[in-house]
């Protein structure tokens, strides 16, 4: 018996196709159940995400199962024209890789993200729900999750920050004992100050104030985020109250200037002030972090310190290969021990019954 | 003196600690692994210098605190002692780094720059003696301790500003969070030294004797750390400033008390 593993990712296929395979969730198990029969697949398991579709597999015949598998690709999605090109084949060792380098977010279009680990655990779940995984893929998956964790603590694969939204989130943290109890003041709504609002309030900032030249914007982010409006020019006077104000106006000077904020800070009697300014041209005057107890990062800060992180989690790849290649020996030792009771172990018929094509 | 080993003992497990957990810090390998093996070291060095005292004490039959070597090792027992009990109950990471290399440094200045001359049990015993003398201690330590808290606030404080964060940023704790235990310490220090100060004044008008430069440096140390006590509450002392200030002051403190004593017997003879 073999592994095989049929899919695309982000870099094969682009969306355009990629959306056309993608799996609906609830259909997730029944397609999976479908698989299985499909020219001799004992076990099957469907990882769909936004970014991949992958099919891994365990069978007898991977030289008739992989186009049929591709067929069953073509079936189930109704498609006209035809994805191969965009398709990729993997068998054992191969396969084994691939799981782990993408559990460990390693073929990630963000190195190292770990919501796709989350992902792959889901759709294993999925797929033992269905009844379609057995001995061979079960211990791939549950070991690639084991390892996946260990690799993310023992390399820096997964640390640190690589959104803007996120790096400020991850400051506010060095600057406040808890996020709770912070004020955060939104100046000016835009894409990323909503995405680092979003950031701080995912992760427990307390109370929320908006203010924009455009109600109804403001007005559609406090309530999404459960804060409130207050008027553009009041900005000044909730300065007391506030610890963390993201800035992005379309001011063409800055609206916070070293003049303004000294006696502000006064008011605030010097509790930590976090200062994000994501608007070009600038809104807080470059001197304000100067003051003692004010913390300013504007839009090229942050982005350094993302891309920082990324070229870090680009240093720890051949760590993480390494460990990678360290753990997916002891699977493959074991599949080459078992191989002829895998193979011996032929599937029962699916539950979820009729495969969806003939071959 | 053979009792001196085991502060070397002490002395070699507080570099262990500091080593090790530096450098993970620089491979920014954070875990509870880290912080548990920290600990671990450090409650090692804490025995021995613990044995160190209680040797000493069966020497000099009495608090081991008859000279400066003794009362500088001690003060270093203490802010151990309040790392060991507040490291856990804040979850404040890597504090356990940074004391284990402040008490290592001092307790060398210590070991090799100190005179070690112990005296005698002194024939006018009151507990009053050993209680205000082992309560400015105990203050001392917290002093100490407080010390470790603001170099890494000021450590903390600086990436922030400049906006260059190693990835051992994401490990140390935010400055707020050190700032607040900083300012506690400094607040116990600061009680428990007042206490000590009225154990003082009780125990002269039992035991009688008193000097000068002693007395002027525990009244110029309590005034300093009032000063930052009500700075704090009632003047919105903040940040860096105050962090550094009290940084300064138990520097100052410590060497102070080092010259004290020098100028004498720090109770004008064998107390």
């Amino acid at each position: 018996v073999n592994l095989l593993l049929v899919g695309l990712n982000h870099r094969t296929a682009p969306v355009a196709v990629r959306e056309r395979l993608a799996f609906a969730p609830a259909k997730l198990g029944e397609a999976t159940c479908n698989l299985l029969g499909v020219a001799q697949v004992q076990e099957a398991a469907i990882l769909s995400t936004c970014n991949r579709v992958e099919i891994y597999s365990l069978t007898a015949q991977p030289d008739e199962a992989a186009p049929a598998i591709r067929q069953f690709l073509h079936h189930h999605h109704r498609l006209t024209e035809s994805v191969d090109a965009h398709l990729y084949e993997l068998r054992d060792a191969d396969c084994v890789r691939h799981l782990w380098e993408v559990v460990c977010g390693l073929d990630s279009m963000v190195l190292g993200e770990t919501e796709i680990f989350g992902q792959v655990k889901n759709a294993y779940a999925a797929a033992q729900l269905a009844g379609a995984t057995g001995m061979a893929l079960n211990r791939l998956f549950q070991k690639a999750f084991a390892g996946a964790k260990q690799i993310r603590t023992q390399t820096g694969i997964a640390r640190g920050s690589t959104s803007v939204g996120n790096v400020a989130v991850d400051l506010a943290e060095k600057i406040f004992r808890e996020l709770k109890p912070c004020t955060v003041m939104v100046v000016g709504t835009g894409e990323i100050s909503e995405a680092t609002a979003k950031a701080l309030s995912s992760r427990g900032a307390g109370t929320l104030l908006v203010c924009s030249r455009t109600q109804e914007r403001a007005e559609a982010l406090a309530g999404q985020l459960g804060g409130r409006t207050i008027s553009y020019d009041d900005w000044p006077a909730n300065f007391p109250i506030v610890d963390i104000v993201i800035s992005a106006t379309a001011a063409p000077h800055p609206i916070i200037t070293r003049e303004k904020l000294l006696p502000l800070m006064k008011l605030r009697r010097q509790r930590p002030l976090f200062l994000i300014d994501l608007a070009v041209p600038r809104d807080v005057e470059r001197a304000c972090g100067e003051l003692e107890n004010v913390y300013l990062y504007d839009m090229d800060d942050l982005q350094t310190i993302a891309q920082e992180n990324r070229a870090a989690r680009e240093r720890e790849l051949a760590a993480a290969h390494r460990l990678i290649a360290q753990h997916m020996a002891h699977y493959l030792q074991w599949f080459a021990a078992n191989r002829a009771a895998l193979a011996a172990r032929r599937r029962l018929a699916p539950t979820l019954q009729t495969p969806a094509i003939a071959t | 003196m053979n009792d001196r080993w085991f502060l070397w003992l002490a002395v070699v497990s507080y570099a262990v600690s500091g080593v090790l957990t530096l450098y993970r810090l620089r491979r920014s390998q954070a875990s509870s692994a880290t912080n548990s093996l920290n600990y671990a070291t450090m409650l090692a060095g804490f025995a021995a210098h613990t044995a160190f005292l209680y040797a000493r004490g069966q020497i000099v039959q009495r608090c081991p605190l008859t000279n400066a070597f003794e009362t500088t090792i001690f003060i270093m027992w203490a802010a151990v002692l309040f790392y060991l009990l507040i490291g856990p109950a804040y979850r404040v990471s890597f504090l356990g780094a940074f004391t284990a290399p402040v008490v290592l440094v001092i307790a060398l200045i210590a070991l090799l720059g100190l005179d070690d001359t112990p005296h005698g049990a002194s024939a006018n015993r009151s507990p009053w003696v050993d209680f205000h003398a082992a309560i400015a201690i105990l203050a001392c330590g917290a002093f100490a301790l407080a010390f470790v808290t603001g170099l890494m606030y000021l450590i903390q404080e600086r990436q922030l500003k400049s906006r260059k964060l190693t990835s051992s940023f994401l490990l140390l704790p935010s400055i707020e969070q050190l700032e607040v235990i900083n300012f506690r310490l400094i607040l116990l220090g600061f009680m428990m030294l007042t206490a000590g100060m009225v154990g003082g004044v009780v125990s002269y008008k039992i035991v009688g004797h008193w000097t000068v430069p002693k007395i002027t440096w525990a009244v110029g140390a309590w005034l300093a750390y009032a000063t930052i006590v009500t700075g704090r509450w009632w003047q919105d002392w903040r940040g860096k400033r105050l962090v550094q200030f009290s940084m300064v002051l138990f520097v100052l403190v410590l060497v102070t008390y080092w010259v004290v004593s020098r100028l004498g017997s720090f109770h004008g003879g064998p107390p």
